[in-house]
């Protein structure tokens, strides 16, 4: 009952909301609304990971929606497809300011403007939790909250997309706290002042190379002026994704997107575009000593393509990140860590959702006595054996059934599928490429793995961006 | 476009309706089950996601009960019970769950040893076998004792470049002195070095019992199923004998403690004696909390210390309940040169809300939230799994979350200011400092070396 309904719903959207985006209006998408024949149904929402929904506006505002009528309950989020990678030169963590700003007085669509910190006590009010992060290529506000309240978020936020006018004296002491969100985050942590090391070594000329919360220098020059004109340049409806999940309809959620945010007019954006960094002629050793640290700690990192810049190789990528690290049977905690006994934890991160290049980071601390430039050979011997052998084919085959069964587990949760799909659409991705990933990366294969491998990871022949290596250590005793 | 979405409003209703009505209006649907072998079994049927969850608590056998000179026997234990059982190496046992994609893993908290299980409905018989082989029968290994051994210590070490850790570290050793809470519940170097296999068999065969077991499910499976299952993995399990421990009040109050760290923002975390979770009057406490300091913004230290000045990036109160001790902690940093001003605010407002009672608005806005939220945590087959399971540990009853409503909804602010003035009395609170503080006024006493890290 519950399910046939949940897909019929979903059906008669599926036809006519896709993907032609650029060019439907909402209207005509309600024209075409008719319910689907039952049949049908079942076989096109199959392979989809969420059977989310999506329409564009008037105004260029693309609006998903992904219906979950497990509570009552629901998660609104407007996600900008602007971060800390589009700030101009010398005003680095103006993204992130801006977005402390954003709760500190701003208009509301049909009703009283709120004060400096009113977002946030009315949706707690309201029965819910709201919050905000910024990233290098989007810069995300969501709320949580009880499905009646629904309407009043987003008059509220749709409110803040151009109405931001927090007082000065709110903006200046906004200031103090972003240093002392940096002094938690990273001046009184030496692995994240070491990692912001590595990053901007590892991206040298590119956006990605700034730290998003900016470095201390020049936050500390960061004024009104700067946060406005970002705000002003970025900030707009026809540069802005809305996702909602939760107990609602798509025609519910899509009428009052309609009326709320649609009347914001669309205004003219900059083209979208990242300085690059050059073939490296040097490849990059960092060391950094620190007296606090107690053991050493290996690190090094990759330039490879984001999905965004080449779909299929970061779905190889997302396949041997699963061989090489998807839990304890993986082969580099198997190796390094049970057979090899070199390290007490080893491990490879690869994040596919970026606008630019993304990375693969390879790390592992070794164990007391163990040279430093062991424990690296061996995690290089590791890629080396993928360049000259490859990888098994059967191994391969396993890795995809248990990430495409990860989609599954995805499933169980409010705001993490608003969350996987903001992210992937703010990040150059389309709505597609998240609801049929499980079919698509069924078709990597071994050989695809071991190109891919080769070219961007071949410790002997590097790639024209070489990897960075950084080695944290405990400072010499006096 | 107006006539297509009211078609499907009206749908929508008539199915929401469905979904979250209970029928006798109680927030959650829980059912209290018991197995043919005895286990109670509290279920929340979900089919909406082809996922189940199951958590099991074994009571006193969580880090508390370590011996002294063995500090981190039942993290140790947590960490190696998955590492290997019966006829499965550790890595058999670990590829076996990772080609089933099932997801068991067991933890310890200071009172209790639990186990958490996620699975796919479509593996769940091989789930809970696995989980079945892993209670009854697990090796406990040389191999895998050192590896886990090698990374605990590393994890201790690493947390040593922690600020945060170290505040909450220093913590517990001066407000639960002379109590086992004030061991290091992730163990010590040292402590870490003396434990061998056979610590970690004599620990399962004393605390992983029937007798001592809770268990909460949530999500694709029948109550019938459920009751199968459970007698399956758990019904072999033998009775054990329970060890207790004292009561405690928080110790140290009026004093306070300073571990230099040359770091540029220094971390303060401040204890006070708490309220029992069923105490009378926990609700008034939680409502006080709330206003005081748990909502974050709008709470008035937020709005007092972080929005009108700027001085942190954050500073929550909070409720703290293990089984024999309750705290209310507060915990912030800032800027070294800026902590005897946070101290001086901070007591500011413990003194208000304790002299003034709070306004009707603030009252209002805080039931509100407590009240209103709650279905934001019966989100996943997950987060119900483990309120259930806090539920069940704490001896709370079935309807717990209704009697939790009706109270919240008839606090008033009399109730409030009792609570305040109860638990945040003058200098009854002990204050730890990580970092390089400025002059204080205040009696400081100098820590050289962390306590239970060696």
């Amino acid at each position: 009952m519950h399910r046939s309904f949940y897909s019929l719903k979903l059906l008669t959207f599926g036809a006519v909301s896709c993907l032609a985006m650029a060019c439907l209006s909402s209207k005509v998408i309600a024209e075409q609304n008719r319910p689907a024949p039952q049949e049908a149904e079942s076989e096109s929402a199959k392979d989809k990971v969420f059977n989310a929904q999506e329409f564009m506006l008037d105004n260029g505002m693309q609006v998903v929606v992904i219906p979950n009528h497990r509570a009552p309950v629901v998660t609104h989020m407007v996600w900008y497809k602007t971060g800390a990678a589009m700030e101009p030169a010398g005003k680095s963590g103006i993204a992130h300011y801006l977005e402390h700003l954003m709760f500190k007085g701003s208009d509301v669509i049909g009703a009283e403007a709120l004060a400096p910190g009113e977002f946030s006590k009315t949706i707690r009010r309201l029965g819910g939790n709201d919050n905000a992060f910024t990233s290098q290529d989007y810069t995300a506000y969501f709320q949580s909250v009880p499905v009646s309240a629904l309407e009043q978020v987003m008059r509220m936020e749709a409110g803040r997309m151009r109405g931001m006018n927090p007082p000065l004296e709110d903006v200046k002491s906004e200031l103090s706290v972003i240093f002392e969100e940096r002094r938690m985050r990273t001046d009184n942590d030496p692995q994240a002042r070491f990692y912001e090391q590595l990053r901007a070594h590892s991206y040298i000329n590119h956006p990605y190379g700034t730290p998003i919360i900016g470095w201390m220098h020049e936050v500390a020059g960061l004024s009104w002026e700067d946060a406005k004109s970002y705000y002003q340049k970025w900030y707009a409806p026809n540069n802005a994704i809305l996702v909602v999940s939760g107990d609602v309809s798509p025609a519910e959620v899509l009428s009052k997107a309609i009326d709320i945010y649609g009347k914001i007019p669309a205004q003219d954006l900059d083209e979208r575009q990242y300085l690059t960094s050059p073939p490296a002629e040097s490849q990059a050793r960092l060391i950094m000593k620190d007296k606090a640290v107690r053991e050493s700690a290996l690190y090094i990192m990759f330039r490879v393509p984001s999905a965004h810049q080449d779909k299929h190789k970061a779905l190889a990528l997302d396949v041997f990140r699963e061989l090489m690290a998807g839990g304890p049977s993986a082969q580099l905690y198997r190796s390094i860590v049970s057979d090899q006994k070199l390290a007490s934890s080893a491990g490879l991160s690869y994040d596919s959702t970026s606008w630019s290049d993304a990375d693969i980071t390879i790390y592992a601390t070794p164990l007391p006595g163990v040279e430093i430039e062991v424990l690296e050979k061996a995690l290089l011997d590791e890629l080396r054996a993928v360049v000259e052998d490859g990888v098994e084919a059967d191994d391969v085959e396993n890795a995809i059934t248990r990430l495409q069964e990860q989609a599954i587990y995805a499933r169980d949760s409010l705001s993490g599928p608003a969350m996987i799909i903001g992210r992937a659409l703010a990040s150059g991705m389309s709505l597609n490429d998240v609801e049929y990933w499980p079919h698509d990366i069924q078709n990597v294969t071994a050989t695809g793995i071991q190109n891919v491998v080769k070219e961007y990871l071949d410790p002997d022949t590097p790639h024209e961006q070489p990897p960075v290596t950084g080695i944290l250590m405990p400072a010499d005793k006096e | 476009m107006r006539v297509i979405s009211t078609f499907f409003l009206i749908l929508l209703c008539a199915f929401s309706f469905q979904a979250h009505a209970q029928d006798d209006g109680s927030i959650l649907d829980i059912q209290s089950l018991t197995s043919e072998s005895g286990i109670e079994i509290w279920l929340v049927e979900d089919h909406s996601v082809p996922v189940i969850a199951l958590r099991a608590g074994f009571k006193n056998s969580g880090t508390a009960y370590d011996p002294q000179d063995k500090q981190g026997l039942a993290r140790l234990a947590s960490n190696t019970m998955d590492e290997g059982a019966a006829h499965l190496s550790a890595q058999n046992f670990q590829k076996e769950l990772r080609d089933n994609s099932i997801s068991l893993f067991f933890n310890a908290d200071r009172d209790s040893f639990g186990a958490s299980l996620k699975t796919l409905s479509k593996n769940k018989e091989r789930a809970f076998e696995l989980l079945e082989l892993a209670l009854s029968k697990p090796r406990f290994e040389a191999e895998a004792v050192e590896r886990m051994r090698n990374a605990n210590q590393s994890r201790i070490r690493n947390s040593l470049t922690d600020p945060s850790w170290m505040a909450a570290r220093l913590m517990n050793d001066i407000a639960f002195e002379d109590h086992p809470y004030a061991m290091n519940s992730g163990g010590t170097l040292s402590g870490l070095d003396n434990i061998n296999s056979d610590d970690l068999k004599a620990f399962h065969s004393a605390h992983i019992g029937k007798n001592n077991l809770e268990i909460a499910i949530a999500g694709d499976i029948t109550a019938e199923e459920a009751i199968e299952i459970v007698d399956e993995t758990f019904g072999g399990l033998p009775d054990v004998e329970l060890k207790t421990l004292e009561d405690l009040n928080i110790q140290n109050t009026g004093h306070a403690y300073l571990y230099e760290r040359d770091i540029p923002q220094s971390v303060i975390r401040i204890t006070f004696q708490g309220i029992k979770k069923d105490a009378p009057d926990y609700f008034a406490a939680q409502v006080m909390n709330f206003i005081l300091g748990s909502s974050g913004f709008g709470s008035r230290l937020t709005e007092e210390i972080r929005e009108k000045r700027g001085l942190t990036y954050g500073i929550y109160s909070s409720l703290y309940n293990l089984e024999h001790v309750s705290a209310l902690i507060i915990s912030t940093s800032t800027a070294n040169e800026n902590v005897a001003e946070m101290i001086e605010l901070i007591n500011k407002e413990l003194s208000k809300i304790a002299e003034k009672p709070v306004s009707e608005k603030e009252l209002k806005d805080a039931q509100s939230y407590l009240l209103g939220s709650l279905p934001l945590e019966l989100t996943s087959t997950d987060k119900i799994a483990d309120l259930l399971l806090a539920l069940k540990l704490d001896n709370l009853p079935l309807n717990y979350l209704d009697q939790r409503a009706q109270a919240i909804e008839a606090m008033n602010v009399e109730a409030v200011q009792a609570s305040a003035k109860k638990l945040l009395a003058d200098g009854g609170m002990n204050i730890v400092i990580v970092g390089q503080p400025g002059a204080l006024n205040l009696d400081i006493n100098e820590i050289d070396s962390l306590p239970n890290v060696e």
